[in-house]
């Protein structure tokens, strides 16, 4: 019927002339520009992924070689020792913390002047003199092995570098060159055998202490009160311990074997598991994520003890008890944190917050909060404090939006049979928006783990697990966390290096437990979305 | 364009509901003996009520008795709900909202005085909302809700409220083996007669019911007019309805409002074949609203 009609209606519809870029028409060139946005953030995201993991995986190569150098170059064996007497060592300190305990009893609650108290304590420091001596013949045995084993390592740290030359002289096609370098093959066997030869120096030398330590244990002196007595008799046991240990150490040293394999997997373990992260040391360099992870963690966990509570807890205000008038005042301060530069708020921390709090920390009346008083102003405290302050208003915002997500016939309900305001938050409001405010939670917790300024800044960068016997006060303790780590060591890493491609693999562990969380977060509200129906 | 004859209404009504005879002659004994038998249980006189600036009720003045169903219909817009929740003070919920002038007695009692608990004036008030609105809780919790907030903690009483509860809305049989699983895995129309269940678990005096039917399909419908007319020989039902034949078929005594104020308030029976008001008489034909 159209096809009879008259020509011109056919005219009049394909006249119509297309706008066209590229042999594109209008309709394809917007398609491309926001179809092109979506995909370039995609292949953004594909690529640091890609770039994470290429740098990130080296270092399993690295590392397993950094372990096998370590037993073969008999660095392992000479530690066996240095663990030894680095075990005596901490006992010895142990020692002079009993000492200024017993000191301050006798000044501060016995009222003796300084003199008189330090003239009663002149057994004791005799004992802890005689104990700390003790270790001597085992620590001299120490720095001579340690200057054998270095040599033999740096031998083959110059092997390495050699061949390292060659092979580049090769691929560059300087055949005769490389022909010149001279590659020293190293006998690890010969190599050995001095360091191995002092075996029955370290028997008699170990025999020496443990005579010695024994006799000294006999002249331990009784101290004034049942509690640093009983202080005494702990350490007493320690040292008791400390000595069944003896046989152990000759029996490792006896069977230890240079060519023992590395296993392969130790390489993952180490950095996994590993208790030090410890560089450029002239003796063994540990690339072990565990005391940095265990300081992201320990911070992480103050800054949402605290913003748990201040963010939810202004979310229900806001949402459920403010009137209009308080809403348009604290919604907008509250997302106007966020806006705060984290590295102002690292300035306060140092310059206000840790000096604050160390001050508060010496009121004698506080002393019974665990950790207080003490000395270090950037600690775990004082970072976890800034951070919560980061976490909120991500919590608040999306606690807000959940309780908003709670229908208002719930409330209605609530109300009509009777219950108060704070019946319906509680019984009502939040167990419904519970999945929600969890995941607010989790993207907080998202957001602080990933925080870098403030924790560089504030959080006293000791490399090291904090000692947890201290129970909570293990708080005020400095502790260095991930993201610290690679933006304070990776501008001084020589690139390609195991320390390089270690901060790699610190930067991955963030990466996955970044993704892991808000993957849960996600999964939590998809679940709560079905759950309201 | 449906224009009913209230008669064959009336009629129709009677259909679904069992006991036809028995609403009717009730209704009639009611009409009759109405000076001595009934007792003034809310007694609203000269109410008006305000949204910010604007006045959403005009100085109504209307009695409700006890132990009746009372219906009030009327266009949307025209206050019918606003009053209806001005009983338990939900209104107080919203911001702005105030009442001008008049008062509200519930047994003698001014409701909105200064010394007047809402939370014991919402216990012997209960509310049925439009659209049923269980907590996302199991049956059993959000039937207890009501009496936990009240202190009660021994599980044999509790089981006992349940199943009453349950029984007088007309539920216990089809949720009896699976008090706990969600309340909201119900269907609309049981959702609803769980909404109800919760509101009497309480044992108000009088409930108030908003479009209860209004989401819910013919069939459930009828399942809860039927409900009303059993609830009537225990409480005192106020109910706000879209539906003439609703009001027709369930209700006492019929308000008519529009444009918030009260244009006519009669026995249902008057009201649907006999009103006063040509207003009225249009609405309940159908000819407007």
């Amino acid at each position: 019927m159209a096809s009879s009609s008259t020509p011109t209606t056919i005219s009049f519809l394909s006249r119509k002339n297309r706008f066209r870029l590229f042999g594109l028409t209008l309709d394809d060139c917007i398609r491309t520009f926001f179809g092109g946005n979506a995909l370039i953030s995609v292949v953004v995201l594909a690529l640091i992924t890609f770039f994470l993991f290429k740098e990130g995986a080296h270092f399993f190569a690295q590392n397993d070689r950094n372990l096998r150098i370590y037993r073969q170059a008999g660095l392992e064996y000479v530690d066996f020792i240095r663990t030894q007497s680095d075990d005596h060592t901490a006992l010895t300190r142990s020692l002079s913390d009993l000492r200024v305990r017993t000191l301050n009893e006798l000044t501060q609650k016995q009222n003796r002047p300084l003199a008189e108290a330090n003239a009663a304590l002149a057994g004791f420091d005799a004992f802890a003199g005689q104990f700390s001596d003790a270790v001597d013949p085992l620590r001299s045995l120490v720095s001579d092995l340690t200057e054998q084993a270095t040599e033999i390592k740096t031998k083959f740290i110059v092997a390495g570098d050699k061949q390292e030359e060659r092979n580049q002289l090769l691929a560059a096609g300087k055949t005769a060159e490389a022909g010149r370098v001279q590659i020293a093959v190293i006998n690890f066997q010969e190599e050995l055998k001095p360091l191995l030869a002092t075996l029955p120096a370290y028997r008699e030398a170990n025999q020496a202490f443990a005579t010695q330590l024994k006799a000294v244990m006999a002249t331990a002196p009784t101290l004034p009160t049942p509690e640093l007595q009983g202080r005494m008799d702990k350490f007493k046991a320690h040292t008791r311990d400390y000595l069944a240990t003896f046989p152990a150490v000759e029996h490792k040293l006896e069977t230890w074997d240079y060519l023992k394999p590395v296993p392969f997997w130790q390489a993952f373990t180490a950095f996994i598991f590993g208790r030090e992260w410890l560089t450029a040391s002239f003796w063994q360099d540990w690339y072990g994520v565990i005391p940095l992870f265990v300081g992201s963690l320990m911070v992480s966990l103050v800054a949402l003890l605290l913003a748990v509570p201040l963010g939810v807890g202004a979310a229900i205000y806001v949402n459920q008890i403010a009137s209009l008038g308080e809403q348009r005042f604290i919604k907008p301060c509250i997302e106007f944190i966020s806006a705060i530069p984290s590295v102002v708020l690292g300035f306060f921390g140092i310059a206000v917050l840790g000096q604050a709090l160390r001050a508060l920390s010496q009121f004698t009346w506080l002393s019974w909060v665990p950790g207080f008083p003490f000395s270090e102003r950037l600690n775990i405290l004082t970072a976890g404090c800034l951070l919560a302050l980061l976490a909120v208003p991500t919590i608040f915002t999306l606690a807000e939006d959940a309780l908003n997500n709670v229908p208002r016939a719930f409330k209605e309900a609530s109300f009509a049979l009777g219950a108060n305001r704070l019946q319906t938050i509680i019984q009502i409001i939040v167990p419904a928006s519970l999945s929600g405010i969890i995941s607010a939670i989790l993207l907080g917790l998202g957001r602080v783990i990933g925080e870098t300024m403030v924790v560089l800044l504030c959080a006293g960068n000791r490399i090291a697990i904090p000692d947890f016997t201290a129970g909570l006060g293990v708080v005020t303790q400095p502790v260095h966390t991930m993201t610290g780590i690679i933006a304070q060591e990776m501008g001084e890493v020589v690139r390609g290096s195991i320390h390089y491609r270690a901060l790699f693999m610190v930067g991955l562990v963030l990466f996955f437990l970044s993704l892991g969380i808000n993957y849960l977060a996600q999964r939590i509200v998809r679940r709560y979305r079905l759950s309201i129906g | 364009m449906v224009i009913a004859d209230p008669l064959s209404m009336d009629t129709r009504s009677s259909v679904p509901t069992p006991r036809p005879t028995m609403g009717t002659s009730s209704l009639a004994t009611a009409g009759d003996s109405s000076a001595p038998a009934s007792e003034i249980l809310i007694d609203i006189e000269h109410l008006d009520f305000f949204y910010g600036a604007s006045q959403a009720l005009h100085d109504i003045t209307l009695q409700v008795e006890a132990k009746k169903a009372t219906a009030l219909i009327g266009p949307s817009g025209c206050g019918k709900s606003t009053l209806l929740r001005c009983l338990n003070r939900m209104n107080d919920l919203i911001d702005g909202t105030r009442i001008g002038r008049g008062t509200i007695k519930i047994r003698d009692v001014e409701i909105n005085g200064r010394d007047i608990d809402v939370i014991e004036l919402r216990k012997r008030v209960g509310m049925v909302f439009q659209k049923s609105n269980p907590f996302p809780k199991s049956i059993y919790e959000n039937i207890t809700y009501g009496l936990r907030l009240q202190g009660v903690k021994t599980k044999a009483q509790l089981d006992e409220v349940v199943e009453r509860s349950l029984r007088a809305a007309a539920l216990w049989d089809e949720v009896k083996d699976r008090l706990h699983a969600s309340g909201l895995g119900l269907s609309g129309g049981q959702q609803q007669r769980l909404c109800i269940a919760r509101a009497i678990a309480v044992e108000p005096e009088i409930i108030l019911m908003d479009e209860p039917c209004s989401a819910l399909d013919p069939i459930a419908t009828a399942k809860v007019e039927e409900l009303i007319h059993e609830l009537k020989t225990n409480f005192t039902i106020v109910i706000v309805t879209h539906n003439m034949q609703q009001a027709a078929r369930c209700s006492d005594r019929t308000a008519f409002f529009y444009m918030g104020r009260l244009v006519e308030y009669a026995e249902t029976r008057t009201i649907f074949m006999n009103p006063g008001n040509p207003q009225t008489e249009a609405y309940v034909s159908g000819r407007f609203g």
